[in-house]
């Protein structure tokens, strides 16, 4: 009861904003990087192991091309959580209405206007944390196949430093890629 | 004294040609039949004898002494045989397994074999191999590393996938099913 | 009383018969084998049968000319420089000897003879019973998996992004 209707404006403005902006919160964005650093740094165990690279001698290339990874990644993470999370909030908007109405049915003092606003805060933060969960599996999915099919298979019998290069890289970039032809 | 010389010659083609008595003659090839030759493992040596002659080969001795035993052991097989007879346009095939007890170039030689090439048993014929040459034999912690499945890396791998797949795909089945099932049971 | 005298006719007959036939064929052969098979690509690059066996007659008999009918050929048995150690080798492509159960049946060269006349008249060969047999059990030649485990990382991989871009697109209509 203490918001005020010019509060309550500017923060579904605010929730607007947020919706359709590709700009992310830090939070969500140290989660994508770090998820990105991870997975990129995965194709150094490969590579290693079964490729036969000296680990310290490409210690240089190993760096730098997973930092670029991770750079392209977490690009590819936005891309296609910004697409879902719309697509999302839509499939889920009548279980997240009729859940919040059952919990709010109770509280008689609050008024319709406060309770979609509620609804539509909530219908956010559930659209938002399950794009965001997706796009990590879908990227993260789609990354590890396309590194396998180029170093195993594409770039087989190139020199293991190229192929390191040329596998990481392609992945990587055709990640990117495909999050931002994707509707 | 030319022209005599020329016709004793003559005389004696047209005698050896003329012979009635066939006679066996064996030809023998030697191969290793490996793909990779690897320290400690398999090595198959095939031997084929072919009798090329017009009689059969009797009591054909096949022996092979190029395997110093000191670089290698027999596995299966022998490396010396007999066989008693051979027919005349008949081949035989023999094998032994042995296995390299170290690596580096080894110059793999002929065998030989000893045989009757006519009934009567009384001439012994000598005879060589083919040899398949110098071969390198590979040291087996090379070959492992090249060679072999890698299915303990391959485990890693999927290991280290698992979370950065299962968690993800893991919270965001959770929270789509907690939404989906509520409407599905409003419904 | 009866049953003593039977006996004794029984060896006394098991004796002569033993007399006639003696003198060339093995009575009674005890055989110990020891089979191998080609087991990968890497140490050969065909299938090899090698069956190494010592064969040892009630009747003493030493050395004798053994034919070996396996695999569809007909091949002689060599001798080694062991006493009635013989080894007999098959060696073909790794498709004409697939993985399976090969039974080698052997002939002394009387019975080997008999076999060759009854297949040449396209007779029944069955009559003809082997003196003994030996089974060689051949597991397959094992290609290698180098390829394998990583075709199976890459179905593995595929299988997983399939179902997220199926999931995908049921979420983008």
């Amino acid at each position: 009861m203490a918001v005020t209707k010019k509060t309550k404006l500017s923060r579904e403005e605010e929730l607007l904003l947020q919706d359709f902006s590709r700009n992310v919160s830090t939070k969500s964005s140290a989660l994508f990087y770090g998820n990105a650093l991870i997975v990129s740094a995965i194709p150094i165990w490969l590579f290693w192991r079964i490729h036969q690279m000296d680990l310290w001698q490409s210690a240089i290339l190993f760096v730098v091309f997973s930092l670029v990874s991770t750079y392209l990644v977490a690009y590819a993470y936005k891309n296609v959580k910004f697409v879902l999370k719309h697509y999302i909030a839509q499939k889920r908007e009548e279980g997240i209405t009729k859940e919040m109405m059952s919990k709010l049915s109770e509280d008689k003092e609050m008024t319709k206007k406060e309770k979609d606003e509620r609804v539509l805060w909530k219908k956010n933060e559930v659209a938002d944390y399950e794009a965001t969960t997706f796009s990590i599996f879908y990227n993260n999915a789609l990354y590890l196949v396309l590194l396998i099919v180029f170093s195993f298979y594409i770039l087989k019998n190139f020199n293991p430093s190229v192929n390191y290069v040329l596998s990481v890289g392609s992945s990587a970039g055709l990640l990117a890629l495909f999050s931002t032809s994707s509707k | 004294m030319k022209l005599i010389v020329a016709a004793v010659i003559l005389t004696l083609a047209s005698i050896s040609a003329g012979q009635e008595d066939p006679e066996a003659r064996l030809l023998v090839s030697k191969n290793v039949l490996n793909n990779y030759l690897v320290e400690g493992k398999d090595l198959t040596v095939e031997y084929k004898i072919f009798n090329v002659g017009g009689g059969a080969a009797l009591d054909v001795h096949l022996k092979d002494s190029s395997f110093p035993t000191a670089d290698f052991e027999v596995v299966h097989g022998n490396l010396e045989v007999m066989w008693e007879r051979i027919s005349p346009g008949a081949n035989m095939t023999h094998a032994a397994i042995l296995r390299p007890t170290k690596f580096g170039y080894f110059n793999f030689t002929s065998a030989e074999v000893v045989y009757y090439g006519k009934e009567d048993k009384k001439e012994q014929k000598f005879g060589y191999s083919s040899a398949p040459g110098e071969g390198g034999i590979v040291n087996r912690k090379d070959f492992d590393r090249r060679f072999s499945p890698h299915v303990l890396d391959w485990l890693v791998f999927a290991v280290m996938t698992l979370p950065s797949l299962g968690i993800p795909c893991l919270l965001w089945y959770s929270s789509s099913r907690r939404f989906t099932s509520h409407v599905k049971k409003q419904n | 009383m009866a049953a003593t005298t039977s006996k004794m006719l029984t060896i006394l007959v098991l004796a002569v018969l033993t007399v006639f036939t003696s003198a060339d064929v093995c009575l009674g052969p005890v055989v110990k084998s020891e089979t191998y098979t080609t087991s990968e690509t890497t140490v050969s690059t065909e299938t090899v049968f090698i069956s190494q066996f010592t064969l040892t007659c009630k009747n003493g008999l030493q050395n004798i000319n053994l034919f070996a009918d396996v695999a569809g050929r007909m091949i002689p048995a060599v001798r080694t420089t062991v006493t009635n150690q013989y080894q007999i080798t098959i060696t073909d492509e790794y498709k004409a000897l697939r993985s399976g159960n090969y039974e080698s049946r052997f002939y002394d060269e009387e019975g080997f003879s008999a076999l060759k006349k009854a297949r040449r008249n396209n007779e029944d060969v069955s009559t003809i019973t082997p003196l003994f047999t030996i089974n060689i059990s051949h597991g397959g030649v094992w290609q290698g998996t180098y390829i394998q485990s990583e075709f199976v990382a890459a179905c593995v991989a595929i299988l997983v992004w399939w179902l997220a871009f199926s999931t995908k697109s049921k979420l983008t209509p």
